[in-house]
């Protein structure tokens, strides 16, 4: 099964339990979680289901396409489902069961993990869910997002697709994942790697990411105050990505650091608040 | 009768499973006893996925009589001695025979009324109410929410399985209705299980890939792990909290012996036995107190036929120890004191600044240890070791393994070719780690954690942070317990409110706090401290209370004087002399100080007093000066009968002024000399009310 199978057997499977299948949102995100299909849609009150897929940039996790596990990007399978299904746990061992696992043979564990996000304010209870030792997805219970308590609760499940395939794959290279039957994950992805390494630890300009930071901001702030809180929210995410880049860079001192999310923060919760204040008069 | 009860959940923390199964026997007991149920026996215990709670209870309420009053006796009863009609409408109303009613007694007079009995409820109503209420009162650190329940709980709720005396009992909570099933395994055997009793539910259970007991699954991973090191020649390195996490993370434990490559044993101990317990929560494998390159990790399963479980595991720890490698060897390139110039950019605390900051005044405090302990030669080590200690948290092993600082750092120093004084120095500065920890083993590395120790809490407590019950964000009770703990075990003298001083210079206006308030509030609570741990070594707490009755001048002479107050306890001379010490401070309480001069005694007694207590005075002082207070103790016991005869024969309130100073000052000069063993006025003796503390925890 190929890196392509697997997401088509997430598409179809997910698509099964009546989730919209969203297309990968157009800007760098951390995670998943910070595109708007799953941060605006889990703060109203109507019920949500989705599926995407979206590729998620860590720019410290880069290791200049050296390291067997490690990337600066990966990809995300990202699911939300709210109000939280009462058998939801179980369905997610059928989607394990759908890709050809068979859970007799192994070891599924459901293992304390819970998630938090002070960028975005966001905080939830769950799992890291360990197939034989290894942590394929992160299962949460969304509790408060925008710092906003989330009523009904979602369930947010992501799936690490690489991580998952190295499992089906029964590989220890993430490079030599099968993309599809005839492209590899190092064909597509080896350079971008070295290259964006090379970028997010020594060649990005620092004056640039901070002017563009401050820019991002002020933005944000500006589109607010205007109501246009979808475009402020992207500003939002240019900022994250440009903050992110920055601590790649080791430009960002302890306390520059609390700061610069805590003003992300702000910006992040003030739009939630507007928009879940127009929702609800809707 | 038998009581079984099932919380299906989903898999909940393993402190969350210990915690819920203590608080469900405790309340169960509670409940019950204020019912009146007789319970023959009661356990609770519980697997990630059920919380469970048996026991073998009465069938019903003891039965209670209550006397039901009605209309006084002055009203219910005419003059010819028959019921009026007011008794007789209270025994209507109430459903008796006027034949029932009786005069009784109470505080306000004579009343009619009856005996009421009223037969106990049976058990099953009681506990149909008493579940709810008390599922509901579960607490745990952190609860949640799920879908559009408005319950709170540490996980989602699937199930309650309700069964008395072997039939489904109807009970309600969160939305569920108890039933007399449940489910086997998630994997293993997910279907639905009807039982009709503990036993069978047990069993059937056990038939579906569930150990509900937590003493049997332990007691299996015990089992599993001799049979998989039998052929090794091997056994594991025990761990106690590890065994104890994972008998409550699974319901099925199959313990799995797995390996990694020999080359990964060229890394420290310390990084491969974080790499596998912190992450992975593996069991070392060591065979003469070597780590050989095998682990032990537990499955929530069967049985690994296909070996999956354990390649799994192995692949995944190989890529940890890959990553630990990559530090390691990535980390080395860099000098650690390169790295520590860096400290600057990293803040220790917002207003206390950096830690380069942190090092500088480590430094100095370490210095001035080093010099008080009279320990030159370790002075060089030590302030090297103060510059170097911090620099750790700047390297990838560490931000990766957070766990590691300090032992990180010292095993840098040490591949880097520091002197060993200063590398051990590094590697035990956070040490102890808690009360039961240990502390560092070298002189220099005592003197740092000291140091560190003791300026984090100066500093947190400059800034008006107090410590309360449940407060402590910078662990400061940890770091207390650690500076005096090691105070103790190395038998270190020196002056601690000094060495306070000397923390709080070296803070200069950084403190929003004045130095003297700082101060006190420093000793104040290392006195708690010290009292918490003394007591806790199960010394009286009003021995405790004298031996810090004199201050925390040296904290290692608290220990001494409370050592010297416990062996003496016993001496028949003991509470005699300490009635005696106690009528000197009620005598001299509120007295402005007074001078005696020899000349001015009068009475043989009052001279006798004077002259024992020069020459003692004189034997005990250097023994009390080097902290031997028991043999000073000892000898300070003769004074009690010179005392004695002195209060006997002598008025101490003499009506000449002159006199009465004179012998006014002659008790102080005793006092003084007393008090500087310990505050005897704090003992309880026989016949005394104790009078402990609040609060001294």
């Amino acid at each position: 099964m190929s890196v392509q199978d697997l997401i088509l057997g997430l598409h179809r499977f997910w698509a099964g339990q009546g989730c919209y299948l969203a297309q990968t949102y157009d800007l760098e995100v951390g995670a998943g979680t910070m595109t708007p299909d799953t941060f605006f849609r889990v703060l109203d009150r109507r019920p949500w289901k989705v599926g995407y897929v979206q590729p998620s940039r860590r720019p410290t996790d880069g290791r200049y396409g050296e390291n067997p596990n490690r990337v600066q990007k990966h990809f995300q399978y990202q699911v939300i489902m709210k109000p939280s299904p009462d058998d939801i746990q179980d369905v997610y061992v059928r989607s394990l069961a759908s890709l050809g696992i068979s859970l007799a043979d192994h070891d599924l564990r459901f293992d304390e993990d819970n998630w938090e996000s002070p960028t975005i304010g966001a905080w939830g209870v769950g799992w890291q869910v360990l197939l034989d030792g290894l942590e394929i997805t992160q299962f949460t219970y969304f509790q408060q997002c925008g710092g906003i308590d989330l009523s009904p609760v979602p369930v947010e499940i992501t799936y690490g697709l690489e991580r998952l395939e190295m499992f089906l794959e029964q590989k220890d290279d993430i490079y030599d994942l099968d993309w599809s039957a005839d492209v590899s994950y190092r064909d597509l992805r080896y350079r971008e790697e070295r290259e964006f390494s090379e970028y997010n630890f020594n060649a990005a300009d620092v004056g640039t990411l901070r002017r563009a930071f401050q820019a991002s901001e002020k933005e944000a702030a500006r589109l607010t105050a205007r109501g246009l809180l979808l475009p402020a929210y992207d500003m939002c995410l240019k900022c994250s990505h440009n903050f992110n880049l920055l601590d790649a860079r080791g430009a960002i001192s302890v306390t520059e650091r609390v700061k610069m999310i805590a003003s992300i923060r702000v910006l992040v919760t003030e739009i939630a608040r507007k928009y879940t204040a127009v929702r609800e008069e809707e | 009768m038998e009581f079984l009860l099932e919380l299906l959940t989903e898999e909940l923390p393993a402190s969350h499973i210990r915690s819920a199964l203590e608080q469900l026997e405790a309340r169960f007991r509670q409940e019950l006893e204020a019912a009146r149920v007789g319970v023959a026996s009661l356990r609770a215990l519980g697997t990630p996925r059920r919380l469970v709670v048996t026991g073998d209870l009465a069938a019903g309420q003891e039965d209670r009589e209550a006397v039901v009053t009605g209309p006084p006796r002055s009203v219910g009863v005419g003059p010819d001695g028959a019921f009026t009609a007011a008794a007789k409408g209270f025994a209507r109303s109430q459903g008796v025979q006027e034949s029932a009613l009786e005069v009784v007694t109470t505080p306000k007079g004579e009343y009619l009324g009856y005996r009421k009995r009223s037969a106990g409820t049976p058990t099953p109503v009681i506990l149909a109410e008493a579940v709810p209420r008390i599922l509901g009162s579960l607490g745990f650190p952190k609860m949640m929410r799920w879908g559009t329940n408005p319950f709170r709980f540490s996980r989602p709720l699937h199930g309650l399985l309700c069964l008395w005396d072997g039939r489904p009992l109807e009970v309600a909570f969160a939305g569920l209705r108890a039933g007399g099933a449940t489910v086997g395994h998630r994997v293993l055997s997910p279907g639905r299980i009807e039982v009709s009793g503990f036993a069978d539910y047990k069993d059937r259970l056990a038939a579906n890939g569930v150990i509900v007991a937590p003493e049997e699954r332990r007691a299996l991973i015990l089992a599993q792990v001799e049979a998989r090191l039998a052929g090794l020649g091997a056994t594991v390195l025990p761990d106690p909290e590890l065994l104890e996490e994972l008998t409550f993370n699974v319901e099925h434990p199959l313990v799995v012996l797995g390996g990694f490559p020999e080359s990964f044993l060229s890394l420290p101990l310390e990084v491969l036995s974080t790499a596998m317990r912190k992450h992975q929560k593996f069991f070392s494998v060591v065979r003469d107190g070597k780590q050989l390159a095998h682990f032990l990790g537990v499955a929530d399963a069967r049985e690994d036929a296909r070996g999956f479980i354990r390649t799994g595991n192995e692949r995944v720890l190989r890529a940890r120890l890959e990553d630990a490698r990559f530090f390691w060897d990535q980390d080395r390139k860099v000098p650690l004191a390169e790295r520590a110039a860096d400290l600057g950019k990293v803040v220790f605390q917002e207003k206390l600044g950096t830690y380069e900051d942190k090092a500088q005044r480590l430094k100095k405090l370490v210095s001035y240890l080093c010099g008080r302990l009279e320990e030159a030669e370790t002075r060089d080590d030590a302030v090297a070791a103060a510059g170097l200690a911090k620099a750790d948290l700047l390297t990838d092993m560490v931000r990766e393994f957070p766990s590691l600082q300090g032992r990180m750092g010292g095993l840098y120093a040490r591949a880097e070719g520091y002197p060993e004084g200063v590398a051990r120095a590094v590697y035990e500065h956070y040490q102890p780690a808690g009360l039961d920890e240990e502390s560092p083993s070298s002189k220099a590395g005592a003197v740092l954690s000291i140091a560190d120790k003791l300026d984090s809490t100066v500093g947190v407590l400059g800034l008006g942070i107090e410590v309360t019950g449940s407060s402590d964000p910078f662990g400061l009770r940890r770091n207390a317990h650690g500076v005096c703990k090691t105070v103790l075990e190395r038998r270190l003298r020196f002056s601690f409110p000094h060495l306070v001083d000397k923390a709080l210079a070296a803070y200069g206006d950084r403190l929003t706090l004045g130095r003297e308030e700082v101060k006190r509030a420093t000793l104040d609570f290392f006195a708690g401290r010290l009292r918490f741990m003394l007591e806790r070594q199960g010394f009286r707490y009003d021995l405790v209370g004298a031996a810090l009755g004199p201050g925390l001048a040296e904290i290692h002479d608290v220990f001494l004087r409370v050592q010297a107050l416990d062996s003496l306890k016993v001496s028949p001379q003991f509470e005699p002399f300490i009635l005696m010490a106690k009528r000197v401070n009620n005598i001299l309480r509120d007295q402005p100080r007074a001078k005696f001069s020899p000349e001015l005694f009068v009475e043989k007694e009052e001279r006798e007093l004077h002259s024992t207590f020069a020459i003692i005075e004189h034997n005990a002082s250097p023994m009390i000066a080097r902290g031997d207070f028991g043999r000073a103790q000892a000898i300070i016991f003769r004074l009690q009968p010179v005392l004695n005869a002195f209060f006997d024969s002598v008025l101490v309130m003499a009506p000449e002024r002159k006199l009465r100073q004179n012998r006014l000052g002659l008790l102080q000069a005793v006092q003084r000399m007393l008090a500087q063993i310990a505050d005897y006025s704090q003992v309880v003796v026989e016949g005394e009310k104790p009078a402990r503390p609040a609060g001294s925890r």
